[in-house]
């Protein structure tokens, strides 16, 4: 037990040790330098190579003697391969040893032996590959090179997500406001955050009112109206106004952070197509150094050449690429992902971007998801003066917790109350109270009938509110009924236009709702949804989401307050963003802006990775196909070979990049 | 369990991520382990008896380093 605990602490002090570089990333850089040096170094004695092997062989251009020739590009050759290429020769040979191939197994056993022959020549009648060799060597650097670019530009996005954050703050102490670093906030520090600086961490606006550009996190293009209480969101951008803010949440667990951690768990996670590329993969470079000395055998049975065994089978050798295969899926998985992120989608299984192609139907959940999940109120009747009417209700409703009290608080926008007497909240009826010297009461139709109010004048119009999906109050004073006021949970503003799209798209799309089928029919035809399935409780939606997936496959989309196991149960569970709160357990994508044009974006952008990753694969595999057995048959020369090798690595990575151009 | 988040140095081939994998589900008390060659990032689960000595040297012994390893 001991032993363990130091065993731990030790982890700690490591992982503490190297935390502060943890996500700056100097490593792809670096790597990337790193090439560009041994790039540079290698053609500076490969040209002059070349320029011996082609005078010689093509132009007939006999400068030294044939046996001078071979010295001195084995001498002109010797730092290509044991210099600039030394790593590649050290790690494949290592791998030869260790059972644990790679690419520089295939790579140094080829230019090896192709610059061993340039020493047998010397003593035998072996024609001279050793110019081939360094050859090989400078091109597998440059193709190594522009790979490492490429893929670096594959994950530009992640990259720009962890440049995001912002680096310093002010902070009030007291009166003074206090400059100091982003990761030196603490939980409950008011923050100062004047027009056009990033706000440093999450928060919660305690004094001050603007508007926030929140696009870089959650795809959000307008910016949003920020007043005392709103939640604001680390790294976005205060445009006009200065906002004093609490410090909610800092370092791992913001916002900004969570996108990153998903985004990178999503990348390093392996998707169901990919399986077999990874498996062979796996056993590519035993089986090519296998094929390789088969096919020289074979040649060298065949035709006793050696020189031609020779040539074929390093031909073999430098050939057989295995980053093809390798890099097809996981990077236009990371573009794509990357893509989704600039947008505010966040794609937390990979594998949904698979699976979302036979999705057939497409759940709503509808408080919260189809509407605003925030009652507002929509019409307003009055036998008195609508003004008069609503200071009332407001006076009376502002002492009511109620969703719907709140809706009629937030229209009447009072900036004094009337003093109320006697309140009374009846549970599950409505409230009532003494204003001045009158009774009032404001209920649903059973408080009225139950206090003996007459309200057969608005029965006409309460009869059609109720039919548009509204729940109607109405309000009495001195047992007279005075007017009535409809509330609603009105769609989000583009829900119409996205489920429009869906069903242009021949989905079918579903309303799932706790509410009573009129009202739950009225606002499924607002939103242009034909299906619905009404009184459905909170914990039935899975089951529910379970029957459907006999007839197809489900996409469920939901906020993840309530519908967190429907959202599991489904095929591709699309979780929708509420302020700044995440549902990041829950989905399989997740929106972090509450839109529905989200999951439109979201199905668009998976559909095109996906084809994307498809196209890479093929191409990996044809590649394959064609080329090795090429090479086997001595149709390539060695030099060839490679350059063949490093372009379809390199083809991979750049069609992936190319998923960019893709209108989403 | 745990899981093992560990940052390595010095892959540049797809066979390099499969064989660094290999490794680490050699490594007794490692169930499953999976490296990206794009994020030169790598993850296994493993048992609580597994140290980040063991992790590093089982990516070591074949050739490439670890920058980074964390345990959740």
């Amino acid at each position: 037990m001991h032993e363990m605990k130091h065993e731990e602490m030790k982890e700690e002090q490591e992982s503490h040790s190297i935390n502060g570089h943890h996500h700056d990333a100097p490593v792809e850089d670096e790597e990337i330098k790193d090439w560009w040096k041994k790039l540079v170094g290698s053609w500076l004695f490969a040209i002059p190579v070349a320029f011996l092997m082609l005078s010689s062989r093509i132009f007939g251009l006999e400068l030294f003697s044939a046996r001078l020739t071979t010295i001195i590009i084995l001498v002109i050759g010797f730092p290509v391969m044991f210099y600039f290429g030394w790593s590649t020769i050290r790690g494949g040979i290592r791998g030869l040893f260790t059972f644990y191939f790679n690419m520089d197994s295939l790579i140094a056993l080829g230019t090896l032996v192709a610059y061993i022959t340039g020493i047998a020549s010397l003593f035998s009648s072996t024609l001279d590959y050793s110019g081939v060799a360094a050859m090989i060597m400078a091109f597998y650097v440059t193709g190594k090179y522009v790979e490492a670019k490429a893929r670096g530009r594959a994950s530009q996005e992640i990259k720009k997500l962890l440049e995001l954050g912002a680096k310093k703050a002010r902070v009030l102490q007291g009166k003074q406001e206090i400059e100091m670093d982003v990761s030196q906030i603490k939980i409950g520090d008011i923050m100062v955050i004047r027009p056009g600086e990033k706000v440093p961490t999450d928060g919660l606006v305690v004094k001050g009112e603007s508007s926030v550009d929140e696009s870089m996190v959650t795809g959000e293009s307008l910016p949003v109206e920020k007043k005392k209480g709103s939640n604001l969101i680390g790294a976005t951008i205060n445009q006009d106004g200065i906002l004093y803010v609490k410090a909610t949440k800092i370092g791992k667990d913001t916002f900004l952070a969570h996108i990153i951690k998903l985004v990178e768990e999503a990348q390093s996670e392996k998707i169901p197509i990919q399986v077999l590329a990874d498996k062979i993969t796996s056993i590519f470079v035993p089986s090519v150094l296998v094929l390789s000395i088969l096919t020289f055998g074979g040649w060298f049975w065949l035709s006793s050449s050696l020189n031609r065994a020779i040539a074929a089978s390093v031909s073999v050798l430098v050939i057989a690429c295995p980053c093809a295969l390798g890099l097809a899926t996981p990077t236009a998985l990371m573009v794509g992902s990357g893509m989704g992120a600039k947008l505010g989608i966040l794609i937390r299984k990979g594998e949904a971007m698979q699976t979302i192609k036979k999705v057939r139907f497409i759940v709503f959940d509808k408080t919260g998801t189809i509407t605003k999940g925030k009652p507002e109120v929509t019409n307003i009747s009055a036998g008195v003066k609508e003004n008069y009417l609503l200071e009332i209700a407001a006076s009376l409703e502002h002492l009511s917790e109620h969703p719907i009290a709140k809706a009629i608080v937030e229209k009447a926008k009072l900036k004094k109350y009337r003093e109320v007497k006697g309140f009374k909240v009846l549970r599950g009826r409505g409230v009532e109270g003494i204003i001045g010297k009158s009774n009032v009461v404001i209920g649903n139709r059973f408080l009225m009938n139950e206090k003996k109010i007459l309200f057969k004048d608005f029965d006409g119009e309460i009869e059609r509110f109720e039919s548009q999906g509204k729940t109607v109050m109405i309000i009495a004073e001195k047992g007279k009924a005075v007017g009535i006021i409809a509330v609603a949970d009105a769609l989000k503003e583009d829900s119409v236009m996205a489920i429009t799209t869906l069903n242009k798209q021949e989905y079918e799309t579903i309303m799932i709702t706790g509410d009573n089928e009129k009202t739950a029919k009225a606002i499924a035809k607002e939103a242009g949804i034909s299906e619905v399935i009404a009184n459905v409780l909170p914990e039935d939606k899975a089951k529910k989401v379970e029957e459907l997936q006999k007839k197809g496959f489900v996409a469920f989309v939901g906020d993840g307050i309530n519908d967190a196991p429907a959202l599991k149960q489904s095929n591709v569970g699309i979780a929708m963003g509420t302020g700044t709160d995440i549902a990041i357990e829950s989905g399989d994508i997740v929106l972090a802006r509450g839109s529905l044009l989200g999951v439109t974006q979201a199905i668009n952008l998976s559909k095109a990775t996906f084809k994307k990753i498809k196209q890479n694969l093929f191409w990996a595999f044809a590649y394959n196909v064609v080329a090795i057995p090429l090479a086997v048959a001595g149709l390539l020369h060695p030099v060839v070979a490679e350059i063949a090798m490093a372009l379809s690595s390199i083809t991979v990575v750049t069609n992936a990049n190319l998923l960019r151009r893709k209108k989403i | 369990m745990k899981k093992a988040k560990i940052e390595i140095i010095g892959m540049h081939c797809a066979s390099c991520a499969s064989n660094i994998e290999r490794s680490l589900k050699k490594t007794p008390g490692v169930k499953s382990a999976s490296v990206s060659l794009l994020l030169k990032k790598g993850t296994a689960e493993c048992e609580d008896k597994v140290t980040w000595e063991d992790i590093e040297k089982a990516v070591k012994r074949i050739g490439y380093n670890v920058k980074h390893i964390e345990f959740e």
